[in-house]
């Protein structure tokens, strides 16, 4: 087992934004978290990538109960926000973020002409598109060879060609995966397993088939 | 009459939120505890209110660059140690700030046609002052980061944690540009002991200020 949750529970201030998240991710398993906006999706991959500290419950991560640099060295987070320096070229912030993981410029080669952005290399973040922005950032995320790999509504901003591009990316992906999401058709064409959220609470987990019946079901 | 209804309009919101103010009144009354503290000789004291100007402007921007583009969560997921986040930000803070001497105090003796009897002196002690302030601002920027008023709550913070700081680098400096060493030890303890405190402090509060 990769991530084990267990009646976690968040609270900022008054507002609870988790109220009972329990879910297990396997090896190698794709799961999509889907919920409605609001309903907890960023709080619990924020939680599970070590950002955030839950309130109650417990977190178990490749079999430690503290998100440390170990845990997070075998990990990889894609989310709608980039988490790219914008002042500095496309080669520049993956060789900062290499530098953290203690990886070579070999990899930073190979990502960027697997993702298609070694001609644009020396450009600045700031003259990417969105869709060369959302690209680098996955080549940032994968720069570890994560053994799980967390993509926070990265379809955000992305127009038809730039999804279908992630999508196709995604496909390709071997690792352990999270996706967030609140379109029920990506979580079906991504995910074999779907846990659906709503209000901070776990409202189904099981098969990502026919969720459209399961999301009206569970939703009334 | 629209400029008065403009007027009005933010006379109403700076006494609700008192940002402003707040932050004047603190420059205000800090530029005249530093005079006071340097009777007969104030361009010391001169010296340092321009370093803590440009310092309150600049070295908090490390941390809040980062939580401006949301990189700081890239640096929270990443395999790096907290405490390696807070001294990353005082080295960076420290150049930034070295730079700043190597312009501004010659540019300022000269204007102010003070010639130091020891320079050698007079240089460390501004430096030792000025990387005291660097790292008690930056530790505290991390712990306003939060907050949505940041920018204008950090002063608020800065101005009485550092002043036993500001106070004795100027009599300190003052000391070191008149060349009566007398009692020098005492305000150059303050400074280092200060340094230390705040460093340890950081060092120990950082994991809980940078993970919510």
């Amino acid at each position: 087992m990769i991530v084990r949750l267990e009646n976690i529970e968040k609270s900022f201030g008054r507002f609870k934004a988790l109220r009972d998240i329990s879910f297990t991710l396997g090896k190698d398993e794709r799961l999509a978290l889907l919920g409605p906006n609001g309903s907890g999706k960023t709080t619990t991959v924020r939680i599970i990538s070590g950002q955030i500290k839950p309130t109650n419950g417990k977190l178990e991560i490749f079999g430690k109960r503290r998100v440390d640099e170990s845990v997070k060295r075998r990990m990889g987070v894609v989310s709608h926000n980039t988490f790219l320096y914008e002042d500095l070229t496309g080669y520049e912030n993956m060789e900062f973020f290499a530098s953290l993981y203690d990886v070579d410029g070999d990899r930073i080669k190979e990502l960027l002409q697997e993702l298609g952005l070694w001609k644009r290399r020396h450009d600045l973040v700031r003259n990417y598109s969105r869709g060369m922005k959302q690209r680098l950032s996955i080549a940032r995320a994968l720069l570890n060879k994560p053994e799980l790999i967390i993509l926070d509504e990265p379809t955000t901003g992305l127009d038809v060609e730039g999804r279908t591009r992630l999508f196709e990316m995604l496909s390709n992906f071997k690792s352990a995966m999270i996706f967030t999401t609140h379109n029920l058709q990506e979580a079906e064409q991504i995910c074999e397993r779907t846990v659906l959220i709503r209000e901070g609470r776990v409202v189904y987990d099981g098969s990502s088939e026919n969720l459209e019946s399961v999301f009206q079901e569970v939703m009334q | 009459m629209k400029f008065l209804r403009i007027a009005i309009k933010d006379l109403r919101t700076e006494f609700r939120t008192k940002g402003t103010l707040n932050f004047l009144f603190l420059f205000a009354f800090l530029s005249i505890m530093l005079f006071s503290a340097t009777v007969g000789d104030p361009e010391p004291a001169l010296l340092w209110v321009v370093f803590i100007f440009a310092g309150m402007l600049g070295y908090s921007r490390a941390f809040l660059r980062e939580v401006e583009t949301g990189t700081l969560d890239a640096l929270r997921i990443s395999p790096v140690s907290p405490s390696s986040i807070l001294f990353g930000k005082i080295v960076y803070n420290a150049a930034i700030m070295l730079i700043l001497e190597v312009f501004v105090i010659p540019v300022f003796m000269a204007v102010f046609g003070i010639y130091p009897k020891n320079v050698l002196l007079s240089v460390i002690i501004l430096t030792a002052g000025n990387l005291a302030f660097v790292i008690v601002s930056s530790s505290l920027s991390v712990l306003v980061i939060k907050s949505r008023a940041r920018e204008l709550l950090l002063p608020v913070l800065l101005f009485p944690i550092v002043f036993p700081v500001i106070i004795s680098t100027v009599q300190a400096f003052t000391m070191a540009v008149s060349g009566n060493l007398d009692g020098i030890q005492g305000p150059i303890s303050v400074i280092l002991g200060f340094s230390t405190a705040t460093l340890a402090v950081g060092y120990l509060t950082i994991d809980y200020a940078l993970i919510e």
